[in-house]
């Protein structure tokens, strides 16, 4: 077993009590979590979906631009703040498990810690929500 | 593998008629190898009456703190070994963006807080960041791994033969978190702590008292008992009691922690609590396998 480093640990715990989007991945760029906010968003609790690698989440959700074309792995904000050690920002499209969409701003910055990058958090705004789960409670 | 209690009490040393059982000196813990070679897992106030037990040997011996916390380097300025220049003394510690372990103890051990400083010190003293992968000590395969606390804070996993001895005095595991569901790769501690043959973990608060001290990084007794069965520790001591904490209160804090650990199916010879001078040898694998014949 390959024990999560700390950092990680107390990402995800602080996660889990925010009732903001939020997203973790690991130093891989592997997301290794999301909280309770970010599975009412997507439709799909983080306990149904499990850990996936960046191909399937992009399969899933997206995200998408604003002329509906996928966005690059490499140029989503997690994966960017991951590789680069720097904080990222961007806005986008994404896709609930409903078919509704979700505009949303995302920030994302890296954990960095005394042994290097351990991976990324992303907080994630919605600004508007279209389609299938319009006017869901 | 022999482990014995030097100092059992958290945050301050605690003398006095209402603490002799369990003990008032803060912790440390002495370990000797299968080859004889030493070990002191942090360096509270108890280190002192080990150094006095020591009488001049060993030559060599290293301390293993886990964080710098006052009441675990406490007595690193009383430890006797250090005033002789025949000494050899090793000290792990965790690594730190701020400054060296060397430069962080350097702050207790100067003035005004102390008559010597580390530069003073006659025996031979190295400082050493803990590595982030396995070393070795003698015979013993030395693991450090951050857990969750207030600062840089490490557990230690020492492995000698076949017997493993884990050392968390200072954990809060379930900040946060509920450790009777978290998938075990994300509970803090416990790649070091599975299965291994002693547990020496921080069992600080009564549930009722945590409630007080949430973020503090201590255990209430359902949080330590949960990650003892979790992790399948062989044995479990509850360490770093509060200073509050009376005998006459361990022993009921010891009683409801084994009517509690009992009812979650543990072996009742399988937890204690802490007590200073306490001693435990930990066997070979050939040795259980012959005490269970």
């Amino acid at each position: 077993m390959t024990q999560r480093p700390l950092e990680l640990i107390l990402a995800r715990n602080l996660m889990s009590a925010l009732s903001t989007p939020a997203f973790l991945v690991d130093e891989g760029g592997i997301l290794v979590f999301y909280n309770e906010a970010a599975g009412m968003m997507l439709g799909k609790r983080f306990e149904e979906l499990g850990t996936v690698g960046a191909a399937e989440w992009g399969q899933l959700f997206g995200p998408f631009g604003e002329d509906g074309e996928p966005i690059p792995y490499d140029d989503l904000p997690l994966v960017a703040a991951v590789r680069n050690g720097r904080p990222a920002h961007a806005e986008y499209v994404i896709h609930s498990s409903d078919g509704a969409s979700h505009e949303v701003e995302v920030s994302a910055f890296p954990i960095l810690t005394a042994h290097g990058s351990q991976g990324g958090i992303a907080i994630f705004w919605p600004t508007q929500m279209n389609g299938a789960g319009e006017g869901a409670a | 593998m022999k482990v014995k209690l030097w100092g059992t009490r958290g945050s301050i040393p605690s003398p006095g008629p209402e603490t002799i059982r369990y003990g008032g000196n803060t912790s440390c813990v002495g370990v000797t190898l299968s080859d004889g070679s030493l070990l002191a897992l942090d360096a509270g106030s108890g280190i002192r009456s080990l150094g006095l037990a020591l009488g001049s040997e060993p030559a060599r011996l290293h301390i293993l703190l886990t964080h710098l916390h006052l009441d675990h380097i406490l007595g690193l300025a009383f430890f006797a070994p250090a005033f002789r220049p025949q000494t050899e003394i090793v000290i792990w510690g965790p690594a730190s963006p701020e400054a060296s372990l060397r430069d962080r103890i350097a702050r207790y051990i100067s003035a005004p807080l102390s008559p010597v400083e580390v530069r003073e010190l006659p025996c031979d003293v190295s400082f050493r960041h803990c590595p982030e992968t396995e070393w070795e000590i003698g015979p013993a395969r030395i693991r450090a791994a951050s857990v969750a606390h207030r600062g840089p804070t490490l557990g230690y996993r020492i492995d000698d033969g076949d017997s493993s001895l884990t050392y968390i005095p200072d954990h809060e595991p379930a900040l946060g978190a509920d450790l009777d569901r978290l998938e075990e790769d994300w509970i803090s501690g416990f790649a070091l702590a599975r299965d291994t043959s002693l547990l020496i973990h921080d069992g600080q608060y009564t549930d009722a008292e945590y409630p007080e001290h949430v973020g503090w990084g201590h255990s209430a007794l359902s949080h330590s008992l949960a990650f003892a069965r979790r992790t399948g520790a062989e044995r479990t001591v509850l360490f770093h009691h509060d200073p509050l904490h009376s005998d006459d209160f361990l022993d009921g804090f010891a009683a409801e922690a084994q009517e509690r650990w009992v009812a979650l199916g543990g072996n009742p010879a399988a937890l204690e609590l802490g007590a200073e001078r306490a001693e435990y040898e930990l066997p070979a694998r050939a040795a259980k396998a012959a005490a269970a014949a």
